[in-house]
C-alpha cells in the first residue's frame, strides 16, 4: 500500500486533543485510497453465538465509491464483492449467491460509510456518522457513531485507529456486544494470541505502525 | 305554412335535437369491452381469452417510471404513489421494491420445512447439518452477520432465505430505500388494473385515477411520471385517433358547408342539411340504449360511418326541389326512389341482425333505426321547414353542358367486363396477405414509446404480454401437481435461454403431496437431537443454541399441509390467488412468462403434457377471434347484398333494371378491393365497413342515374344532387385518407375511392346512353 505522507506531522509531541471537525475532514480527505487499491487484513470476530473468537485472513479491495471486495484466504476461501447495491458471495465449493443490499439497511449504511472512508469523502461520512477525532500525533483515532436508527439498532460505533494518512485498525462494536476488529496493512501480519483477546488487539491497534 | 310557423318549427326541431343530445350525453353508457362485440368462442384458447382470463394478466400491467429528479425526491414519490394505488379500487395490485420476500409471515414460519425444497434432496442428518453449520460460522464472520444472528437458532439451514430467493423473480430492478430504480435513475412501479387491457374506457378511468393520485402527492411537480403498458397504449392510441379524426372531420365539415353554400346559394340550407343525419343518429342511439342497455363503442364508430349514407337524403331533396312546384310536391317525385334506397339498405342490414353476434346486432339496430328516422325526417319534416323560395338546381350554370357531355359518353357494353377481368387479375396478383387480423397494426403505437416500453419492461422484468402457460386440472391442488411436474422441464428451457423466467404457482406453494413427503422426511426429536449433537461436535457454537430449531422441526412434523385457501392470507397469497382460476368445476393455473425467446420450445413442452398444459398465444387467439368476427361480417354482407338485390328487383319488378343498379355497385366494390389489394393493403374490419358505406352511397347513384327522367331539367337535378353527394363524400373521406393513422386512412381511402368508382360506373352502366332531351 502506498503511504501518502502529505500530512505534515508535527515535530513536537502534543497532548491528545479533540480537534475541530475541519481537522477531521482534512484527515479523512487524506485517507483517500487510490483506485483500485488492495490491502491485506486480519479480522477477529467476537460473536455471542460462538464460544471462541473467529480469526480470518485475507485481502480487502477498494475499487472506487460503492465498490468493495473482501477476499478471505484463511481459514476458508471466500470472495465477497459489493457493487451497485448488490452483494455477491462466492464460497469455495458452493454456488455464487447474490443479494441486494437493501435487504439489510444496516449493512448498506455500514458499507456506505466504509466506502466514504476509503474514498476520503468526509461529507458523505458525516451524513451517516457522528465523527469524533482524537489527534495524538502521529497517532489518531476516529470514532464514528451512526445517526440512522436502522444502523443504530445494530451498530454502536466504529473506531478507526491510524497514524499519518494510514488507517491501521477498524473496530466494529455492535449493540449486542459482538465486535469485530480488523487489522490492516502491515498489522495484518501481527502475531495473535490463541484465542485472541480484545485487550491484545487493542494493544496492537494502539501501537504506532512501523 | 307561414314563414313564422316554418321558422318556429325549424327552431323547435333543433331544440328537440339539442334536448335529445343532452339526454344521450347523460344516459349513454358506452361499453368498450371487446368481448361483448365478439362472436362466441369457437375453441378453447378463444374461450380462455374471452371468458376466463381476459387478455392475460400481463396486459393489465401498467409500467410506471418517475424521473426528472434526484433519488431522494423520487423515492418518497414512488412510495406515496404505491400507497395511493393500493387504496384505489381500479388497481388489483401494486408492485414496488417494498415487498420484502424475506419477510415470511410469522404464522407460516414453521411451514418453511414444507415450503422449501431443501428436504427434496437432503435429510436433516448429521452430515447435512454439519455442512450447514460450518457455513454458518463463515456467515457469522461476514458483514451481514447481524441479519443471521436472530435467525440462526431457529433456522440453521436458512430455509427462510431459500424461500426468499425462490420467491424473488429472476429479474428484479435495483432497489434503493425500498424503491425500485431503473438503470437511468427513475423510480419504477408496476400497477395491475382490474380492467382488461382491451377495455380502453376502463383503462382510461384507471389512468385518470393514477395521474390524479400522482399529482396529489407533495413534490410531484418536481418529477415526471411516465406510464407505459398495453392499457395505456390503447387509451393513448384511441385518443390520438379520435383527435385526428375530429380535426380532419372539422376540415371536412367546413368544406362540406362551403360546398353546400356553393351548390344551393343559400345559408338556410345549412340549418336543414344536418337535420336528418342528426335525428337518425340520436334516435338510433336511444333505441339502441332501450334495446341493449349499453352501447358498444365499436357499434357507435362503425354505425356512424354506415349512417353516413343518410347525408345523401337531404341533398336529394334540395337538388330535386323544383322552382315551379312546392317543396312537398317536388319531393314526392323523387321519394319513391329515395324510399327504395332507404328500405333496401335497411333490409340489407337485417342480415347483420341475423348474425347472432351482439356487436353486429347492435350495429344493425343502430343503422336501421338511424336510416329510418333520417328517412322520415327527410320526407315529412324537411318539406315543412324548407324556405318557400329555393333556387332550382337545374338552373345552375354549366350543369347542362356537363350533363350533355356525360350523357353523350360512349358506353361500350364490353367495358364493364374488361374492368371485371382487370379487377380479378389485380386481386389475384396482390402482393400482401388478404386479411390484416392484427387490429393493433391499424392503430400503431409510436415507435419511441415502444422503445421506452421495452426498456421499462426489461428493467422491471415484467411478464410477456403475448404468451401465457395455462395449467388445467380438476382441483387447485392438482394444478399445483402439474406445476411441480413441469417445473424441472421449464428450468431446462430457462437454462437453454428459451425463456428468461416462468412464474409457476408451485413456486409459491407446493402441492399437498409434496408437502406431505417433505414432512415425512423430518426426523423426530430424538433423532434430530442426536444428529445435531454429532454435527456440532467440535464447532464453536454456544451449547443449547439450537433448541428453537429442534422445537420448530417437531412442530412442522405435526402441521396440516398448507392449502391454497390458507396460503392466501400470507403476503404471497394474493400472488398465488391471482394465478389460480376456478372455472366450471375445474381449475386453471396461469403461469406468466418473462422474456420468451423460443415460443416453439414452450409449445413443445405443452404438447408433451397433453390436457394439462397449454401455451396460450394471446395474440394468436385474439387474431383468430377477429378472423371469426370478420367471417361473420362477410357472411352478413353477402346475405345483405343478396337481400338488397332482391329488394331492388322486387321494387322494379324488372330484372334488367335491377341489374343496371346492382351491377355497377358490385363492380365498383370489386374495383376498390382490387386497387387496395394491388397497393399492398391487407383488409381489416374497417375496410369492410367502409366498403359497405361506399356501396350504400353507390346504390343511390345507380338508382338515381337509372331513373327515367322526363326531361333534361330533371336530369340536371339528378346530376346536381349526385355531384354534391360525390364531391362531399370524396372531400370528407379524402381528408381522412390523408391521415397518418392507418385506421383513418383505411376508412378514408376506401370510401373516397369507392365513391369515385361508384359514380363513374353508375354513369357508365346505370344510365341509358343519350336520353331524349325534350325541354319542358
Amino acid at each position: 500500500m502506498t503511504l501518502t505522507l502529505l500530512s505534515a506531522t508535527p515535530s513536537a509531541p502534543a497532548p491528545p486533543r479533540e480537534t475541530p471537525a475541519s481537522d477531521a475532514a482534512a484527515l479523512i480527505a487524506r485517507l483517500a485510497r487510490p483506485v483500485p487499491s488492495t490491502t491485506p487484513y486480519a479480522e477477529v470476530r467476537f460473536a455471542h453465538l460462538l464460544k471462541t473468537p473467529q480469526v480470518q485472513h485475507g485481502e480487502l479491495d477498494y475499487g472506487g465509491a460503492g465498490k468493495l471486495g473482501k477476499r478471505v484466504e484463511q481459514p476458508y476461501r471466500e470472495t465477497m464483492t459489493i457493487d451497485a447495491g448488490s452483494v455477491q458471495v462466492q464460497r469455495e465449493g458452493r454456488s455464487t449467491r447474490h443479494f441486494p443490499l437493501d435487504r439489510a439497511p444496516e449493512l448498506q449504511a455500514l458499507l456506505a460509510g466504509f466506502s466514504a472512508l476509503l474514498g476520503g469523502d468526509a461529507a458523505t461520512l458525516e451524513k451517516i456518522f457522528d465523527i469524533r477525532f482524537v489527534d495524538n500525533a502521529p497517532k489518531w483515532t476516529l470514532t464514528l457513531t451512526p445517526h440512522e436508527a436502522a444502523l443504530r439498532k445494530h451498530l454502536r460505533e466504529i473506531v478507526v485507529d491510524g497514524s499519518a494518512a494510514e488507517p491501521h485498525c477498524f473496530s466494529l462494536h455492535e449493540i449486542d456486544g459482538d465486535a469485530s476488529v480488523m487489522l490492516l496493512g502491515t498489522l495484518a501480519g501481527s502475531v495473535l494470541p490463541r484465542p485472541p483477546t480484545r485487550s491484545a488487539l487493542d494493544a496492537i491497534c494502539q501501537r504506532v505502525a512501523p | 305554412m307561414s314563414v313564422a310557423a316554418r321558422r318556429a318549427l325549424l327552431i323547435g326541431s333543433w331544440l328537440a335535437l339539442a334536448a335529445l343530445a343532452l339526454f344521450v350525453r347523460h344516459a349513454l353508457v358506452i361499453d368498450s369491452d371487446l368481448r361483448r362485440f365478439m362472436p362466441p368462442a369457437a375453441n378453447a384458447d378463444q374461450k380462455l381469452l374471452l371468458d376466463e382470463i381476459g387478455d392475460g394478466p400481463a396486459s393489465r400491467l401498467l409500467l410506471l417510471a418517475i424521473g426528472g429528479a434526484s433519488e431522494e425526491t423520487l423515492a418518497p414519490l414512488a412510495r406515496g404513489l404505491a400507497l395511493k394505488l393500493r387504496a384505489d379500487a381500479h388497481f388489483a395490485r401494486v408492485l414496488d421494491g417494498q415487498a420484502d420476500p424475506a419477510a415470511l409471515d410469522p404464522a407460516l414460519l414453521p411451514y418453511r420445512y414444507l415450503l422449501s425444497p431443501t428436504l427434496d434432496h437432503a435429510a436433516f442428518d448429521s452430515a447435512f447439518l454439519r455442512s450447514e453449520l460450518e457455513q454458518r460460522i463463515q456467515d457469522l464472520s461476514s458483514p451481514g452477520a447481524d441479519m443471521l444472528e436472530e435467525l440462526l437458532p431457529r433456522d440453521p439451514s436458512l430455509e427462510v432465505l431459500t424461500l426468499a430467493q425462490r420467491w424473488t423473480p429472476a429479474k428484479v430492478p435495483i432497489t434503493r430505500d425500498g424503491v425500485w430504480f431503473s438503470p437511468r435513475g427513475e423510480a419504477l412501479l408496476l400497477a395491475q388494473t382490474h380492467a382488461p387491457g382491451f377495455d380502453p374506457a376502463a383503462q382510461a378511468a384507471a389512468l385518470d385515477a393514477l395521474q390524479a393520485g400522482f399529482d396529489a402527492l407533495p413534490n410531484s411537480g418536481s418529477a415526471r411520471l411516465t406510464i407505459s403498458g398495453p392499457g395505456y397504449f390503447s387509451v393513448l392510441v384511441g385518443a390520438s385517433t379520435r383527435a385526428q379524426a375530429e380535426w380532419l372531420s372539422a376540415f371536412g365539415t367546413l368544406g362540406f358547408v362551403l360546398l353546400l353554400l356553393f351548390a344551393y346559394r343559400s345559408a338556410g340550407v345549412l340549418m336543414l342539411a344536418a337535420l336528418p343525419l342528426l335525428s337518425g343518429a340520436l334516435l338510433g342511439i336511444i333505441i339502441l340504449m332501450l334495446a341493449f342497455g349499453s352501447v358498444h363503442g365499436i357499434t357507435l364508430a362503425f354505425g356512424f360511418t354506415l349512417l353516413g349514407v343518410a347525408q345523401e337524403y337531404p341533398i336529394r331533396v334540395f337538388s330535386h326541389r323544383r322552382a315551379d312546384v312546392g317543396a312537398s310536391a317536388s319531393l314526392r317525385a323523387v321519394w319513391p326512389l329515395l324510399r327504395l334506397a332507404i328500405v333496401s339498405a335497411c333490409i340489407a342490414y337485417l342480415a347483420f341482425f341475423a348474425s347472432g353476434v351482439t356487436g353486429l346486432q347492435q350495429l344493425a339496430v343502430f343503422t336501421i333505426s338511424g336510416l329510418l328516422v333520417a328517412g322520415v325526417v327527410t320526407r315529412w319534416l324537411l318539406p315543412l321547414v324548407m324556405p318557400s323560395h329555393f333556387r332550382d338546381a337545374a338552373d345552375m350554370a354549366g350543369l347542362e353542358s356537363a350533363r350533355a357531355w356525360l350523357a353523350a359518353l360512349p358506353r361500350p357494353r364490353w367495358l364493364p367486363w374488361i374492368l371485371l377481368a382487370f379487377a380479378l387479375a389485380l386481386l389475384w396478383l396482390a402482393p400482401t396477405p388478404l386479411w390484416q387480423n392484427d387490429l393493433s397494426a391499424l392503430t400503431p403505437v409510436p415507435p419511441a414509446l415502444l422503445v421506452r416500453e421495452g426498456e421499462l419492461r426489461d428493467a422491471l422484468g415484467a411478464p410477456d404480454v403475448r404468451y401465457l402457460l395455462v395449467l388445467d386440472a380438476a382441483s387447485a391442488d392438482a394444478v399445483l401437481d402439474v406445476s411441480e411436474k413441469i417445473s424441472p422441464q421449464l428450468d431446462k428451457l430457462i437454462a437453454a435461454h428459451a425463456v428468461d423466467d416462468a412464474e409457476l404457482p408451485s413456486r409459491y406453494l407446493p402441492s399437498l403431496a409434496t408437502q406431505h413427503s417433505r414432512q415425512a422426511r423430518l426426523p423426530d426429536r430424538a433423532t434430530l437431537t442426536a444428529a445435531l449433537d454429532a454435527a456440532l461436535a467440535d464447532l464453536p457454537f454456544q451449547p443449547g443454541l439450537f433448541a428453537p430449531f429442534i422445537d420448530d422441526v417437531e412442530k412442522a412434523r405435526a402441521l396440516p399441509a398448507l392449502t391454497p385457501a390458507e396460503f392466501a392470507h400470507s403476503p404471497f397469497g394474493a400472488r398465488l390467488e391471482a394465478m389460480l382460476v376456478q372455472r366450471d368445476g375445474h381449475w386453471l393455473g396461469l403461469a406468466t412468462l418473462t422474456g420468451v425467446h423460443e415460443p416453439a420450445e414452450l409449445a413443445a413442452l405443452a404438447t408433451a403434457n397433453p390436457g394439462q398444459v397449454r401455451l396460450l398465444d394471446l395474440k394468436g387467439a385474439s387474431e383468430s377471434l377477429i378472423a371469426q368476427y370478420r367471417a361473420r361480417i362477410l357472411q352478413a354482407l353477402g346475405v345483405a347484398l343478396l337481400l338488397l338485390a332482391l329488394t331492388v328487383a322486387a321494387a322494379f319488378r324488372d330484372l334488367r333494371r335491377a341489374w343496371h343498379v346492382i351491377a355497377p355497385m358490385s363492380l365498383a366494390t370489386l374495383l376498390v378491393l382490387a386497387v387496395l389489394r394491388i397497393s399492398g393493403v391487407s383488409l381489416s374490419l374497417f375496410h369492410l365497413v367502409a366498403l359497405t358505406l361506399a356501396a350504400g352511397l353507390g346504390l343511390h347513384y345507380a338508382l338515381f342515374f337509372e331513373r327515367k327522367v322526363e326531361n333534361a331539367a330533371e336530369g340536371r337535378r339528378t346530376l346536381h344532387a349526385t355531384l354534391v353527394c360525390v364531391l362531399s363524400a370524396v372531400m370528407v373521406f379524402g381528408l381522412l385518407a390523408t391521415s397518418s393513422l392507418p385506421v383513418l386512412r383505411a376508412i378514408g381511402l376506401t370510401v373516397a375511392l369507392g365513391v369515385a368508382f361508384h359514380f363513374c360506373l353508375s354513369i357508365l352502366m346505370a344510365q341509358e346512353s343519350t336520353t331524349p332531351t325534350v325541354e319542358k
